[in-house]
């Protein structure tokens, strides 16, 4: 095969990037072993020197990496569709704020994100770890590298490692177009998937990366621990650490749960998705590894468990990648990656760390310190324990019902064909367990508060311990029933997580007030439970009390046929100006409005007393979003009224199927019966239902669903409609307009008459003609002279000093002057008035024509001295003066939409209790870094 | 007796006990003859039958969409779905609808749709002549 010189690729950035690639994957490595050697060498002379290769080795595998980024970025926004990265996700009308989003939209990008991360903590390490560094940065620089290799694009033989993320497109596709030496010119980008084109994308991706990667940091700190047996000093070490990955991943999970409930039209902010799950649980156990670290720094258990918990977080992060990137999940979960046939990677992946971990840990067993002495039962840490089994047990539950697929996977590997499937009902499966969860963890981050680490005299202080837990008791008894008239507890199981909840929030509460006198700074974990407490009671309150608020049981009855009682219950139909009743509010469909490939849906709220008062009046914007082709909607994006204890959301769920089929649509506009009519300016046609009077005729129309661009040619007709009872009168505006060689027609509607009304193509050839077929030849005038044209006599009769005209629109310092004309033919008289006009030193003139003589006028100049004008006159075939209009009475309104409308009450509790859970890791963070440095 | 051994036995005991009533929870894929024979909520894996009537209709009612889908065995039957037609639906590969038969039907409250991997598919978007 002849080799093809293809025109207007961009090679270099390529082969650059593919080298750089290469060699951070070889500089990681090097800091693998350099970081090793120093550790092993560690106290000898030799130790100082493999540490500097180390960090030499780490830098420039940063820098490579770093350099890649900023080839993937410039090669997306210099849209070189050469690159199959560059097509696959961005396109000529991605707007270049979701660059971002769309660089870690793939799989490459996300993974070179998380080694970004890396990094830059790996860089901050290099400077603050200080003994730690090398041990540390050996295991880190290895976790760089299997990451890397992911992006590697490297073959062995038949084997692929990695898939490099500047691959061209020409080598990853074959088609024909390959064969065209100018293919780069020919192709076009698909783009980011709408759905993915907000803010959210590009925010919580970098979020959770980065909670990601700072899992690898505990994990690394237990390597390094047990492999130089400085386990005291890990204690110490890793905390921030740890609370800061704590905090970041938490961070990263819950803007996850606030763009679904914000952004996309799920109706809540968790749905118990196995995307969400898998990242979840190594969050659980991570929490457990604080605690446990916490335990062993204060009283000396725990050690192993602390290792165990920091290294699980890491490997579970690993797993959930395993999980959501090999396309595993693709029965279960909504938002799963697709595959990229790099699977067995994650797998070895996995295997290479857990072996790692478990090997190191069996062979270091014995010199981790154990406290022979058991603790005993009334102390804080036999209590904070028994949590963190609470929180495995957590993690162990939901991951073994999110890897269900992954038993189907395995069971045929080893010769089986299980048929596994998640439970039928998923929701109430996780719920089911996860509520008594939840009550353990309530209970138990509520008393153990009052008890004290190493207790050895708690009969000195049970006294004490009773009263402030059985206060808190009472005190939480009376709030649940209070709470349970805000909220409805559908069940016992309800009221004791909901006391769990405030129990936990009353003794932290206390804990602050009581305990640590106001010691801000040691209210970390305090905030952190209230946090927890305020949580729980906030999904409850959200979750289990959410109203589907868009329902009108009476008004509704018989309008859809098929509903069931169900459907009336969440969905309610508006007609496009008829307000409907709902649950105490009057809403209003007013209006949409169209931009980009946004439709945004006007949805006015009044809220009504019995009585019929309106007391309170907002609007709704909901959305969707057209895929690129305008054919299909690609995304429902609700809108929602936040108020202190509520929200309101809505959404659109669901269009006339004219508006969601274009083919359905244009078989309802062939089934209508247009007729042609001509009507001229200023009178009316009339039938026995309604009566058509033409306005005016725009030579500026505007439309809603008409974006004006350079060049366009539009005419439109401005019309009065009435209904022959003379009850109903409506102005309407139908326009047609001329892009190119295309000519689109914008009909207007009359709902109530089922009219829709065109203007018909001749339209065009009847207001325009071409000025090039035109022959202007010169007349001058003096005023009051009449001259023969043709057989039409033309006068000049006067100057106007201020002219008018629809198509002149008046500027400071215009010099403009009209000629009034009159024209005579056939004994009627028409009138016209070209315009001269001098605008910044440059003449200008603008004609004025008269369509049924066929004359057209222009405003050649002015002889000031002889007190002459030029006139240009052409002739051309007189013009019809009729409008012609396509005008069909059978048109069925399809202007309503279909609307959810959900009342969360107390959605902002399980906000609030996040930001306080986060903040709370936040300050134990700070407060613990202290010791560190 | 060490007390964490005691706790152990505990967590281990009901561990196991909370697993095995969740491993309960777990369900196999059925197909439509099994889902007819019991008469209960089942998740049926299959295709679809494209060359079958798809029917939705938001005005008549929003929350219906009918087709028809093909299980394992090759049985087809028509699906009611009680909900918006999913975008891209005609593009999938592979359905999973839970639900149970009622009659000759089968009532599904819940759908998932696996679409071709636009990995796999890659289709060189050319530049297009507008359509007017």
């Amino acid at each position: 095969m002849n080799k093809i010189e293809y025109i207007g690729e961009h090679l270099l950035p390529g082969q650059i990037g593919h080298f750089l690639i290469v060699l951070a994957f070889v500089a990681a490595l090097l800091a693998v072993f350099a970081f090793w050697k120093a550790t092993q060498t560690d106290g000898n002379a030799e130790s100082r020197s493999w540490l500097h290769i180390g960090r030499v080795a780490f830098v420039t595998q940063g820098v490579g990496i770093v350099t890649v980024m900023g080839i993937i970025f410039h090669i997306m926004t210099q849209k070189y569709y050469e690159y199959q990265y560059v097509q696959l996700h961005t396109n000529d009308e991605l707007p270049f704020r979701y660059i971002f989003a769309a660089f870690w939209e793939g799989q490459e990008g996300s993974f070179l994100l998380w080694t970004f991360w890396h990094i830059v903590l790996g860089i901050i390490l290099l400077y603050k770890a200080k003994s730690w560094e090398a041990p540390v940065l050996a295991t880190l620089s290895a976790i760089q590298v299997i990451l890397i290799s992911m992006i590697l694009g490297v073959y062995f033989g038949d084997i692929k490692i990695g898939s490099n993320p500047l691959m061209l497109l020409r080598d990853v596709t074959e088609a024909p177009i390959f064969s065209k030496s100018n293919y780069v010119s020919l192709i076009k980008g698909n783009g980011l998937n709408p759905l993915l084109q907000n803010y959210w994308m590009t925010i919580h991706p970098p979020t959770l990366f980065l909670g990601f990667a700072s899992t690898s940091i505990p994990f690394c700190f237990a390597i390094a621990a047990l492999w130089t047996n400085r386990h005291r000093d890990f204690l110490t070490k890793v905390m921030p650490w740890a609370l800061f990955s704590a905090a970041i991943l938490g961070t990263g999970i819950l803007m996850g749960g606030a763009w679904a409930y914000e952004a996309l039209s799920f109706g809540g902010y968790w749905a118990w998705d196995p995307v969400e799950n898998m990242s979840l649980v190594p969050w659980l156990i991570l929490l457990a590894g604080i605690h446990t670290n916490l335990i062993a720094k204060v009283t000396g258990h725990s050690y192993k468990s602390t290792y165990i918990y920091y290294m699980l977080t890491f490997i579970l992060i690993l797993y959930s990648t395993f999980l959501t990137r090999s396309g595993i999940l693709g029965d279960t979960s909504v938002h799963a990656f697709t595959e990229m046939g790099l699977e067995w990677q994650l797998v070895i992946f996995i295997f290479v760390f857990s072996l790692l971990g478990i090997s190191l840990f069996f062979v270091k067993n014995k010199e981790i310190p154990v406290v022979t002495k058991e603790e005993s039962a009334d102390s804080k840490e036999f209590w904070m324990f028994i949590g963190t089994l609470v929180l495995l047990f957590s993690a162990v539950l939901i991951t073994f019902t999110t890897s269900i697929p992954v038993y189907n996977k395995v069971g045929k590997a080893l010769g089986f064909a299980p048929n596994f499937s998640s439970p039928i009902d998923a929701v109430g499966h996780y719920n089911k367990y996860q509520l008594w969860i939840g009550v353990f963890m309530g209970l138990l981050s509520g008393f153990s508060q009052y008890l004290r680490f190493k207790e050895t005299k708690f009969a000195n202080h049970w006294k004490k311990f009773i009263q402030h837990t059985g206060i808190a008791v009472i005190v939480s008894a009376i709030l649940t029933f209070v709470t349970s008239y805000w909220i409805q507890l559908f069940a016992w199981q309800y009221w004791i997580l909901a006391f769990t909840g405030i129990f936990t929030i009353v003794t932290n509460t206390d804990y602050i007030y009581n305990f640590l006198r106001f010691n801000m700074k040691a209210a970390g974990s305090a905030f952190s439970h209230i946090g927890f407490g305020l949580m729980i009671v906030g999904i409850m309150a959200s979750g289990l009390n959410k109203m589907f608020i868009s329902t009108n049981r009476f008004a509704q009855e018989g309008l859809i046929e098929g509903f069931t009682e169900d459907d009336y219950k969440k969905n309610i139909v508006l007609l496009k100006g008829k307000p409907m009743l709902m649950s105490g509010y009057e809403v209003t469909y007013e209006k949409d409005s169209i931009w980009g490939h946004n439709r945004e849906f006007k949805v006015n709220y009044k809220k009504k007393t019995p009585t019929g008062e309106t007391v309170e009046e907002f609007n709704l914007f909901p959305n969707i979003l057209y895929d690129k082709e305008f054919k299909k909607i690609a995304a429902s994006n609700p809108s929602t009224k936040h108020y202190v204890e509520k929200d309101i959301f809505t959404h659109v769920s669901s269009l006339p199927k004219a508006e969601l089929d274009m083919d359905y649509a244009k078989q309802i506009e062939d089934s209508l019966k247009y007729v042609f009519k001509e009507i001229l300016l200023g009178e009316t046609y009339k039938t026995n239902k309604y009566s058509v009077t033409i306005d005016s005729i725009l030579r500026n129309p505007t439309n809603k669903d008409y974006k004006p661009e350079v060049n366009d040619l539009v005419v439109g007709v401005m019309a009065t409609v009435e209904d022959s009872a003379k009850t109903l009168k409506e102005r309407v505006t139908t326009m047609l307009m001329l892009r190119g060689a295309d000519l689109y027609t914008f009909p207007a509607t009359v709902t109530d008459l089922k009219l829709k009304i065109k203007l018909d193509e001749k339209m065009f050839e009847r207001t325009f003609t071409p000025e090039s077929s035109l022959n202007y030849k010169e007349y001058i005038f003096s005023q009051g002279q009449a001259q023969k044209v043709g057989d039409a006599e033309i006068i000049f009769e006067n100057f106007d000093k201020n002219p008018q005209n629809v198509n002149y629109k008046k500027e400071e310092k215009d010099v403009a002057v009209g000629a009034m004309l009159s024209v005579r033919k056939s004994n009627q008289t028409y009138r016209a008035e070209p315009i001269y006009i001098i605008r910044g030193n440059e003449p200008y003139n603008l004609k004025s024509e008269i369509g049924e003589l066929g004359l057209h006028f222009r405003f050649a100049g002015i002889d000031p001295k002889s007190q002459t004008v030029t006139l240009a006159i052409a002739q051309s075939a007189p013009k019809n003066p009729k409008i012609p209009l396509q005008i069909a009475d059978n048109h069925d309104s399809s202007e309503f939409i279909v609307m959810e409308a959900i009342l969360f009450p107390g959605i902002n509790l399980f906000w609030l209790g996040t930001v306080l859970m986060m903040s709370g890791l936040a300050l134990s963070m700070v407060r613990r870094i202290k010791p560190t440095l | 007796m060490k007390k964490i051994h005691l706790i152990g036995v505990i967590v281990i005991a009901v561990a196991v006990a909370v697993l095995m009533s969740a491993a309960g929870d777990v369900a196999t894929y059925s197909n439509f003859e099994d889902a007819k024979k019991s008469g209960e909520k089942v998740k049926v894996v299959g295709v679809l039958c494209k060359d079958k009537p798809m029917e939705y209709d938001p005005k008549i009612d929003p929350n219906r969409f009918s087709f028809y889908v093909k299980d394992p065995k090759g049985e087809e039957r028509k699906v009611i779905l009680l909900a918006a037609k999913p975008q891209d639906f005609e593009l999938s590969e592979q359905i999973v609808v839970t639900g149970k038969i009622q009659e000759t039907e089968f009532v599904a409250s819940d759908l998932l749709m696996k679409c071709p991997s636009k990995y796999k598919d890659e289709e060189v978007y050319i530049k297009g002549e507008r359509k007017s």
